[in-house]
């Protein structure tokens, strides 16, 4: 009896102190946590308040130096700001109007000297500068319970998720949108792109769902015996479509096809591979043997990747009046290293394609555009978006670098007009 | 008994000589070309041949890009050979006649993720790092880091490992919209740690080990499939308790999850 009222009495005082270590542990995880976001809000507030010094800063200056310091500094903090926003535990919807409002204020301020009229430049300011400072005063209130350790982290996301919360986020998340809209509204690229990605512009006869699933099995005839199940998208879809699922001896899967038109968007099988790999010339034959059957018939291979069960490739159209590659009408196709079976083909890039501008193509010298240790080892023509969503034709380079014996290779795209560098990725 | 003595010996002498000179198959490539692009056993002896000999420089991981490409180009201009880029079989016999390929060196240290070299001028063991190196990752377009790859799977798994495949890659489509969309943070690990963003985050089961589907969901979202049809939201109508979330306009219905924008 002893012993088990021993045993007992020694259990309760274990578990006691474990409660009690882990109870204080907690705490002070909590607040701990607390101090990191009261300080992430206070700095946030810090900086905003320099964003917009920033803002009204490039409203004084006519002279070059001291207006593009300024404008740097709003991409600078702009950014800053907004990656505080992205790390702090505000309202969801909030959050992502303000990231947007921030990420279009720094891009406006980095373009800027591509506008050739200052005065719109400054009215679009003038007025971001007065609603910074409507936002930060909002901030500053929204964020102070947390700021001044009136509620802990936990007591602060039950307000979040709570139905009445205390502050209306709602109204600042609204309030953010609208100054977006006013301030830094949709460009006539930005609006294009928006087409292209939601289909706007597809005019096509819509087709039924038997026909849909007619085309799929035309289309993949290794699955054409499959059962299948057809959904429409839902009714908020910007283009609607028909969503068919399939499963065969193994093989499960999906493809989208729209009802315009009855083109594919995607496709994508899944099932289990052999050990056994066809070669890389048969397998490419195959993806473009396929492409050719579908009727993808102006376009080039671009990029493979082979990976343990498949390779992955991508093909891009070539335009036919420079002959020019155009990267964003790409498909994405998948062949199973296996058999050369066609598994995955992604075609919604393809769909509505890039409606593109002549452009005059200004010589060159690359010996003396680069640097001496620089070889450009390949030259073709490609239209490619620039950071403001415009398609530009331009120089396609892939050139090496060569120092102390050690060579990196890097594309470089370069404007055939303007001879502005749109982009510079090294190369794996 | 002289001439059975001799017969025997013969044979030993001729089956000796058949295995001294014949490759020992798990050190020799296989029959198929490399090429840019490739990926596996038959480039990480390449890159290990090529290094060996002083041409190649970079990791050995598998991989043929560039660096691997040009250090080929350059083996195959010193010996001779026809100069493209390609390990037919002519370039391989050359660079197993010049080179020695420590398989069980090189693949031990991959899979411990060491940093190591495989040069033929000095001693294995001294071109050892244990750690720090990487391990053998898949291939995927230049933007996306080992560690975007490894967080989005782990985000993957953590959030949809019960869902079908294309639900899988469906999340994965997502994390990368929200990477290219203005509402969102810039960078994978910016959309996967924002603040209420994903449960599997809040819940701790980010941190499970993802399964090879849930990488392989997530190198084909990255290799530009997107089951999501654009959507940079999803959630379980079953568990979500958000009102918000009921607000946004749906798109498609993917096992337990409702993609939206």
């Amino acid at each position: 009896m002893k012993k088990i009222i021993f045993v007992l009495c020694y259990s309760v005082v274990a578990l006691s102190i474990f409660a009690y270590g882990k109870t204080t542990e907690s705490k002070q995880l909590s607040y701990l946590l607390s101090g990191q976001y009261a300080k992430k809000m206070t700095e946030a507030s810090q900086k905003l308040e320099e964003l917009d010094t920033a803002v009204q800063k490039t409203l004084l200056f006519n002279e070059k130096e001291g207006f593009d310091e300024a404008r740097e500094d709003i991409w600078r903090l702009s950014s800053d700001v907004k990656n505080s926003v992205g790390s702090l535990p505000v309202d969801r919807g909030f959050s992502n109007a303000w990231m947007n409002y921030l990420g279009r204020l720094g891009n406006y301020a980095k373009e800027a000297d591509r506008l050739g009229d200052k005065e719109e430049y400054h009215q679009a300011m003038t007025k971001a500068s007065f609603n910074l400072r409507e936002m930060a005063d909002e901030w500053q209130v929204a964020t102070r319970d947390l700021v001044s350790g009136e509620v802990t982290v936990e007591g602060w996301q039950n307000q979040l998720d709570s139905v009445d919360v205390d502050h209306d986020w709602d109204e600042m998340r609204e309030t953010v949108k609208q100054y977006t809209e006013s301030d830094f509204p949709l460009t006539a690229s930005e609006s294009n792109a928006l087409k292209k990605k939601e289909l706007q512009m597809l005019t096509d006869q819509k087709v039924t769902r038997e026909e849909a699933v007619e085309h799929f099995k035309t289309l993949f005839p290794e699955v054409s015996h499959s059962s299948v199940v057809v959904e429409n998208s839902q009714p908020d879809a910007p283009y609607p479509f028909y969503h068919i699922r399939f499963a065969e001896n193994g093989t499960v899967g999906y493809i989208d096809i729209t009802e315009k038109g009855g083109h594919v968007l995607s496709f994508l099988s899944e099932r289990s591979f052999s050990q056994k790999v066809q070669s890389y010339e048969f397998i490419k034959d195959q993806g473009e043997r396929f492409l050719k059957e579908a009727g993808y018939e102006d376009v080039v291979l671009e990029e493979a990747r082979e990976n343990d069960t498949s390779w992955h490739f991508v093909f891009v159209r070539v335009e036919p009046v420079y002959g020019a590659k155009v990267f964003s009408d790409a498909i994405h196709l998948k062949v199973a290293k296996d058999t050369g079976g066609i598994i995955g083909l992604d075609a919604m890039e393809y769909i509505q394609k890039e409606e593109l501008d002549r452009q005059p193509i200004t010589e060159q010298n690359w010996e003396t555009f680069f640097r001496p240790h620089v070889t450009v080892v390949e030259e073709e023509l490609a239209y490619v978006e620039n950071d403001r969503m415009d398609q530009r034709l331009a120089h396609y380079l892939t050139v090496t670098l060569d120092v102390n014996d050690q060579i990196d290779t890097y594309v470089v795209v370069v404007d055939t007009e303007t001879e502005e560098v749109i982009k510079t990725e090294k190369q794996p | 008994m002289k001439r059975i003595f001799k017969g025997i010996l013969l044979g030993f002498i001729l089956v000796g000589s058949i295995y001294t000179i014949s490759p020992i198959q798990s050190e020799a490539f296989s029959n198929q070309q490399i090429q840019r692009g490739a990926f596996g056993d038959d480039v990480i002896e390449l890159q290990a041949r090529l290094q060996y000999v002083g041409f190649y420089t970079g990791t050995i991981d598998g991989k043929y890009g560039y660096g691997t490409y040009w250090a080929l180009r350059n083996f195959q201009e010193q010996y001779g050979l026809p100069v493209d880029g390609v390990a037919g079989e002519a370039t391989k016999q050359k660079l197993i006649g010049v080179s020695n390929y420590d398989e069980k060196f090189v693949k031990r240290n991959i899979e411990e993720g060491n940093r190591f070299t495989h040069y033929g001028n000095q001693s294995l063991d001294e071109q050892v790092n244990k750690g720090a190196g990487q391990n053998n990752s898949p291939q995927v377009p230049a933007k996306y880091s080992n560690e975007d790859i490894q967080l989005m799977a782990n985000a993957v798994y953590g959030e949809a490992r019960g869902e079908p495949y294309e639900g899988q890659v469906a999340v994965a489509a997502v994390i990368l919209n929200r990477v290219e969309h203005a509402d969102f943070p810039d960078t994978v690990g910016g959309v996967i740690f924002q603040p209420g963003a994903f449960t599997a985050v809040a819940d701790g089961q980010i941190w499970l080990t993802p399964n090879e589907r849930a990488k392989e969901a997530v190198i084909d979202a990255i290799n530009g499939w997107d089951p999501s049809e654009n959507s940079i939201y999803y959630f379980n109508p079953i568990t979500a308790t958000s009102k918000w979330i009921w607000s946004r306009p749906q798109i498609k219905k993917i096992g337990l999850h409702v993609f939206c924008y």
